[in-house]
């Protein structure tokens, strides 16, 4: 049997809320297996986002276990969290999240560089130009329409070949058409590079390509549909 | 991550951040500019004084000594195998006197037998060398005699009991320097001369002088002048002690402590202008990482260590650093030319100031190095960034490690520390600067964490509305309005502190004589001649007229111990100069008020020859009770017993001494007389003419010209240090404009939402003035309280002044800080004050 990608055990996120401490996440039990695209869906405020945050040890749970790839996170420090996400973790956000002092080329070289990718400059212009962005490298964020930018971020994202990708609404801020371009690319590239992808979405439209969805409701898992296109 | 991508990664994010720029580069390229012209100044004297080395003492080697040299010097000197010129000169302060209008003067001789200088050369007039002018019949003197209608070329100068014809002018004397302290204007005479005046007769104090010029100095012994120094001071000549050696390696000695003394200083003083700088620094930083709080999250989440991303940004601040250092570091070695140019009475005559690199690179350094230490605890933030703020703007922040936190602080002290050592190059003057600094700095800090709790709690229904928003301002948390304010108090406090203590110095020092102090002192009068000096005193007027015997002596052992073999027992140069200078004893029966005694009793034992010696030198020389001194009394040993320890009131201005004996035990050794009276200042000129005529030997010391010329010589270190004090409010006001700046965003809506309320322009110009002005006086009011006690205290418990402060300045400093501040708050608001009502609708 192999080991899940990612693999979550009883976890429990709490944050205090005035005096009071709110239960964001009850009890969730979550394997992912290795190449496999995960849509979570569920309406504001089920804890989508606070999973997605746990999963890639953005954040650290209340108790309970995470593993990626067999290796404990929850108990990491920061330090090595962000080793972590330096060697298999990729990033895709609902407003983008560009760094607006950097040019458009500059923002995909920055995980190259950090992980120290020898041909940094070349795989970052081969990723922009897959996102369709070839000529835009010397851009700013500013100067780029949302699309765009939310391409740009999809570039970095794939740029380091990362195990995992993590998105957060990736379509939320873009209107629907350039939001369906947006996640063709992602999906597109996803087989490429055989990612294993988790997608946090209240769209289901989006969570239909998704190989599982997986559905939150009060901070537990409501229920989980397989097999992709399957009807909404 | 390689050296390469972080500079570039450096690179792109100083982009983001020009507005910023400007003021961090101000801060901190006027605190550089203090530094380096500070440093660029005193390396200037120094490279000049070091190229002029041979022309300002005028030859290879000097030896002198307060009696005649030893012949062994001469003996020494024909063994040698290289060629040499020797010119013997003998230098004293003494009385000179004009027939022609009766006037006299204290006057310094200067008697040379041979040619002078060997090195450079005497501004003569008219143009002939110095030994074709003197005969012994002539004399040459500076121009600072001849004043209008009194002396001129021609005239005769009467000094002892000769008179010259005055043959020349000496305009400029090298070695002679504005800095040192002189007693009055040159007199050249010939040997010859001199010896007609029949000083040496009458037992005036003359200090003998043999100048060398070596042909060739490596043939001389030791292979190198320095070593032939050695030789000569520790091996040649016996007995040696009391003669002082001088090379031209170690230029003036005078002029170079007063050099080190000034650097040590003015040092400091610029250095606090950096600090300051420093804390602008501090402020921008936190604002820039503020602002950059979601892209340190982005960075965190694809991977970023909090330390690699400190290196970015601290790699930002260190080029940022760079630049303006650099900026700063070339005004300030311009500083040095201003100085030449319009300031030069501050210089020493004779030195050429020249550019000045290593004033520039440590300057440049220390620059980098105080912004990198303040950027640190504000940087330390980053630690506190959490990831998750990428997917929730409301993620709670991470605990920071108390590593970082306390290192960050623990680093800053150690920068300032550093800094302060680099400065003064000496590790207590740092310690007492750092501590003082934090000390300061926590002071400062509360009292105006204080006024924006009160201001806090005011109740502001009854205010005007204008008052009502700069206090609502002031209490704003964070927003560096407590860094402003104690950025600006710093500067207040330095330069208030400075000129309250500049100023009742020079007051007291215009009327420092005490009602009953002496205004005249008379040295080397001999016995016989004070009943003349004595009558004259009483013709003029003179009241509390007083004489003490004076003896002369050498320390030859204490306790049994060669003092030559107790070096290093009394405490640094002073204790190694009290053991082995001329000393002065006086007899007397009883103490005089200024004195109290603190151990022992007076004349108790009938058995010794007692000695009564002031605490602080017995400490120098590590003399106690008990202990047993024995003194050279012109060649006679003297033993003498210490049984009582005293403290003087030094400025009292009576006659004291460090050292006094019993009566009896010196009647018969030679000695001298030492007078002082109270004198009306304006009795004073005729009685130094009379004087100069019934004991012409005898030197006339005024107070009030000494104090005077003390007050002159205040002056010039007081406008050096209002200059630097300039800097530090400067400084101050800049981290006002920039705190201002940084928050321009948010008073650009604010001013566009009190326009669409219908506030007028002049009306937002009023609210900020008010906020501004409020924070001026805030700083102004704590700073000047700081100044305030600071003065008090130095003054009154250091120097015991009893000082009489302008309390009605306090008021005045933090009403014009206040106007600066509104001034410079507002200057800095300007883009803000022209938003538009639309924006508002916009921003929302």
């Amino acid at each position: 049997m192999t080991v899940p990608r990612i693999e979550c055990r009883a976890i429990v996120k709490r944050l205090p809320s005035g005096s009071a401490l709110l239960t964001i996440l009850d009890t969730l039990d979550l394997a992912i297996e290795p190449g496999e695209f995960v849509a979570i869906l569920g309406p504001s405020g089920s804890g989508k986002s606070t999973l997605l945050g746990l999963l890639a040890g953005l954040d650290r749970p209340t108790s309970g276990e995470i593993r990626i790839d067999g290796e404990r996170i929850d108990t990491l420090d920061e330090d090595a969290l962000a080793l972590l996400r330096r060697r298999k973790v990729g990033f895709v956000f609902q407003s983008f999240q560009l760094l607006g002092n950097l040019t458009a080329l500059e923002n995909v070289l920055l995980p190259l560089e950090l992980a120290g990718v020898a041909s940094a400059r070349d795989r970052a212009r081969e990723l922009l130009a897959a996102v369709g962005l070839g000529e835009r490298g010397h851009h700013f964020p500013s100067q780029l329409s949302g699309g765009e930018q939310q391409r740009v971020a999809l570039a970095r994202a794939f740029a380091p070949r990362p195990a995992i990708l993590f998105a957060d609404e990736p379509t939320g801020n873009l209107d629907l058409a350039t939001g369906a371009r947006v996640l063709e690319l992602l999906v597109e590239l996803r087989s490429r590079e055989n990612t294993t992808l988790v997608l946090v979405t209240h769209d289901r439209e989006v969570a239909r390509l998704a190989d599982r969805r997986i559905h939150l409701r009060a901070g537990r898992i409501e229920r989980i549909a397989c097999g992709a296109a399957a009807s909404a | 991550m390689n050296l390469r991508s972080a500079l570039a990664s450096i690179a792109r994010e100083s982009r983001g951040s020009r507005g910023r720029l400007l003021f961090f580069v101000a801060c901190l390229a006027l605190g550089v500019a203090a530094i380096v012209g500070v440093s660029a100044l005193v390396e200037a004297v120094r490279a000049g004084m070091r190229a002029q080395a041979r022309e300002l003492l005028g030859a290879d080697l000097s030896v002198s000594a307060y009696r005649p040299l030893p012949e062994d010097l001469a003996l020494q000197h024909q063994l040698i195998d290289t060629e040499f010129e020797r010119t013997e000169i003998r230098e004293l302060a003494t009385m000179a006197s004009s027939s022609k209008n009766g006037r006299s003067q204290l006057v310094e001789v200067k008697a040379v037998g041979g040619r002078f200088p060997f090195y450079g050369a005497l501004g003569l007039e008219p143009a002939k060398s110095l030994a074709e002018l003197l005969t012994p019949e002539t004399c040459v003197v500076a121009p600072e005699l001849l004043a209008p209608g009194a002396l001129a070329l021609g005239d005769a100068l009467s000094i002892g009991s000769a008179s010259y014809v005055i043959a020349g002018i000496v305009r400029d004397e090298p070695g002679r320097l504005g800095l040192a302290f002189t007693a009055g204007p040159r007199v050249f005479l010939s040997l010859d001369g001199l010896a007609r005046a029949e000083l040496e007769h009458f037992g005036s104090r003359i200090r003998h002088r043999a100048l060398f010029r070596y042909a060739d100095e490596t043939k001389l012994h030791g292979g190198d002048l320095q070593s032939w120094e050695w030789l000569l001071a520790r091996v040649y000549l016996k007995d040696a002690e009391y003669l002082r050696f001088e090379t031209y390696h170690d230029g003036q000695p005078t002029v170079r402590r007063a050099v080190n003394r000034v650097e040590r200083y003015l040092g400091l003083v610029a250095l606090l202008s950096l600090i300051l700088g420093g804390i602008g620094v501090a402020m921008i930083v936190r604002a820039w990482i503020a602002e950059r709080t979601q892209a340190v999250a982005v960075l965190r989440c694809l991977g970023f260590r909090p330390r690699e991303v400190l290196v970015l940004y601290a790699g930002n601040v260190v080029l940022l650093a760079a630049l303006a250092s650099a900026l700063g570091g070339l005004a300030g070695s311009f500083v040095p030319l201003v100085i030449e140019r319009w300031l030069d009475e501050l210089l020493p005559t004779g030195v050429e100031l020249s550019w000045q690199p290593l004033a520039i690179v440590r300057g440049v350094w220390l620059g980098i190095g105080i912004a990198l230490v303040f950027s640190l605890p504000p940087l330390a933030a980053i630690w506190r960034v959490a990831p998750a703020r990428v997917l929730r703007q409301e993620a709670e922040p991470l605990a920071a490690p108390r590593l970082v936190t306390w290192g960050a602080v623990v680093l800053l002290a150690a920068g300032i520390f550093a800094a302060a050592w680099v400065q003064s190059d000496d590790l207590e003057h740092a310690a007492a600067f750092t501590g003082g600094l934090g000390v300061l700095a926590l002071l400062l800090g509360a009292a105006a964490f204080g006024l924006t709790k009160l201001a806090a709690r005011l109740p502001r229904e009854r205010l005007s509305p204008y008052l009502v928003h700069g206090v609502a301002a002031l209490a704003r948390p964070g927003a560096g309005v407590l860094g402003a304010a104690l950025a600006l108090g710093f500067g207040v406090l330095v330069v208030l502190a400075m000129a309250l203590t500049e100023r009742e110095l020079s007051t007291k020092l215009e009327r420092a004589l005490p009602a009953d102090a002496p205004t005249t002192f008379f040295v080397d009068v001999q016995p016989d001649q004070w009943t003349d000096v004595e009558r004259t005193l009483g013709a003029h007027g003179a009241t509390a007229i007083e004489k003490v015997p004076v003896v002369t002596a050498r320390l030859k052992s204490i306790d049994g111990v060669d003092v030559e073999d107790t070096r290093g027992r009394g405490q640094g140069g002073r204790g190694r100069w009290a053991l082995t200078r001329e000393q002065r004893i006086t007899w007397l029966d009883a103490l005089p008020s200024s004195n109290t005694l603190v151990a022992g009793a007076l004349w108790s034992d009938p058995a010794a020859n007692e000695l009564s010696i002031e605490e602080g030198f017995a400490e120098d020389i590590g003399a106690k009770l008990g202990t047993r001194l024995v003194f050279d009394v012109q060649g006679v040993p003297i033993d003498f017993t210490v049984t009582s320890l005293r403290t003087v009131e030094w400025e009292s201005f009576q006659i004291n001494f460090f050292l006094v004996a019993e009566p009896g035990a010196l009647e018969q050794a030679p000695h001298m007389v030492l007078g002082a009276a109270r004198v009306d200042e304006t009795a004073e000129d005729p009685l130094q003419d009379e004087l100069a005529k019934v004991a012409p030997n005898v030197t006339f010391l005024r107070v009030r010209a000494i104090l005077a010329k003390v007050r002159a010589v205040l002056d010039r270190l007081a406008l050096a240090v209002r200059v630097l004090g300039l800097f530090t409010v400067i400084v101050g006001l800049v981290i006002l404009a920039g705190v201002a700046s940084s928050t321009a965003l948010r008073r650009g809506r604010e001013v566009a939402l009190l326009k669409t309320l219908g506030v007028t322009r002049l009306g937002v110009t009023g609210l900020f003035a008010t906020e501004f002005a409020l924070l001026g006086l805030v700083a102004g009011l704590v700073g000047a309280s700081g100044a305030f006690a600071l003065a008090f205290g130095f003054l009154d418990i250091v120097l015991e002044l009893g000082p009489e402060l302008p309390w009605h300045w306090l008021p005045l400093a933090a009403a014009a800080t206040a106007a600066l501040a509104a001034a410079s708050g507002l200057a800095a608001s300007a883009r803000a004050l022209n938003t538009r009502p639309l924006e508002s609708l916009r921003a929302s």
